[in-house]
């Protein structure tokens, strides 16, 4: 076709069609060896740019949600604007890592101050002090921030993919764009639940948790943290989870140490639910069994628990009900909420596998506990 | 090289429901989540046996598909 009309059109020229394909085809070849590069990296280039102008929706929809959140529910008293946006800049820098002993008590202390600035910083803007609202405005900032972070970091090597041409820049980051955005997506899907204090996918171990909590005397053991005494066939139960329906995780590790070290219970068997990020394939709710520290995070609660089970000789059991990240941080899906049944069962079966009558058993349901009692 | 962003607006509608359980009969019964609802909180009168219902779940499920 191509070569029909060029025959016609070039009638007149004193070259025929065939010569003037070749030509084009070696000028071609010229060009991509040349200027390949050059394009790839044009294109790589609208490709991330639309990927950023998706996150800077997607952060100003969060920061938008967040304010609005702490000016109707939270009955902020003065416009909370100017506050968030400072909020949404603030930086949590890690301790050094060069000297790694204790490092990990170091990493407490830093997240733990960031924790309690964000609870002063959400308790000193609204003008109420229902612990729901304030917690579900701590979850809102936290989105709000995490989305201005993903949008800042990516618009930066944008911009030095751009600045110095760099064409490995660019296209490592338009190969990541697809899993940062989906990321990002899950973040802002995760505001509507809060919004409405929804229990989460991440939630489930709350849930099981509070199943034996339900009508028992509830103490706290650590921050956000409350346990309940409750028996199965013969054996003493010692449940805790994060206290609900606010939006907290609690301090499981802390708690368990607690628990262990300072009130005397001599747990045969500590036995941990938790929400586990499935592998592509794996279905949504699959119960999972395992053994070790079943929680996530920054590593802090995970070494308590574990130094606390080692030093004294404590077997540790987990019980994962697996979910993508968007199934984890948005209003829990029918399959994890129905797994919560099948989940008591393997749980029941375990404690009697396990343990015998008149042994003493620490159950932790770990998870974001918004929207589940106890 | 190949990766494309994923689109935002191609997301599958869901519907959050509140589950009340008896916990003297274990009746259950399925209702539209209202704010305020959380698990353990006590619902409605059980319709079978009149005791004080609590709520067992809180899940959502997606919204049938409309016919065109």
């Amino acid at each position: 076709m191509l070569s029909l009309l060029t025959g016609v059109q070039l009638q007149a020229l004193p070259i025929d069609s065939n010569t003037l394909l070749s030509v084009l085809w070696v000028a071609s070849f010229f060009v991509f060896f040349f200027y390949g590069t050059r394009l790839q990296t044009y294109n790589a280039l609208r490709e991330v740019g639309s990927g950023l102008n998706k996150l800077k929706v997607m952060k100003d929809k969060a920061r938008k949600e967040a304010i609005e959140y702490l000016t109707n529910v939270g009955k902020a008293p003065a416009d909370p604007t100017q506050r968030v946006d400072q909020f949404l800049d603030y930086v949590t820098i890690m301790p050094v890592d060069m000297d790694p002993q204790g490092l990990v008590g170091k990493v407490d202390h830093v997240v733990t101050t960031n924790n309690e600035r964000v609870r002063g910083e959400v308790a000193s803007l609204i003008g109420q002090t229902n612990p729901v609202s304030v917690s579900i405005s701590e979850n809102l900032l936290e989105v709000a921030t995490s989305l201005n972070q993903i949008h800042k970091i990516v618009r930066h090597y944008y911009l030095m993919g751009k600045k110095t041409n760099s064409y490995f820049t660019i296209v490592q980051l338009q190969m990541l764009m697809p899993l940062i955005i989906q990321e990002a997506d899950a973040l802002l899907n995760a505001v509507d639940s809060f919004k409405v204090g929804q229990p989460v996918g991440d939630g489930i171990g709350a849930v099981v948790a509070a199943r034996y909590m339900v009508g028992k005397e509830k103490r706290a053991v650590a921050k956000d943290t409350v346990m309940a005494i409750s028996e199965y066939k013969g054996r003493k139960l010692y449940v805790l989870k994060a206290e609900g329906p606010m939006a907290y995780v609690g301090q499981p590790g802390l708690a368990i140490k607690k628990v262990v070290d300072e009130l005397g219970v001599k747990p045969s068997a500590i036995i941990m639910v938790d929400a586990a990020l499935k592998l592509e394939g794996e279905k949504t709710g699959e119960i999972a069994e395992g053994v070790g520290a079943a929680i996530g995070g920054i590593g802090v609660e995970k070494f308590q628990i574990e130094e606390a089970a080692t030093n004294h000789k404590i077997p540790l059991y987990a019980i994962l009900v697996k979910q993508s990240l968007v199934e984890a941080i948005t209003v829990m899906r029918k399959e994890i909420a129905e797994a919560t049944d099948k989940v008591i069962q393997v749980l029941n079966r375990v404690i009697e596998e396990k343990t015998k009558e008149g042994d003493e058993v620490l159950v932790a349901g770990i998870g974001n506990t918004l929207g589940v009692a106890q | 090289m190949m990766s494309s962003v994923p689109s935002l607006d191609k997301k599958s509608k869901l519907l959050v429901y509140t589950i009340e359980e008896c916990p003297i009969c274990g009746q259950k019964t399925k209702r539209a989540f209202q704010v305020g609802d959380y698990v353990t909180k006590d619902g409605a009168k059980c319709t079978k046996d009149g005791n004080t219902t609590k709520i067992s779940l809180v899940y959502a499920e997606p919204a049938p598909r409309q016919s065109s």
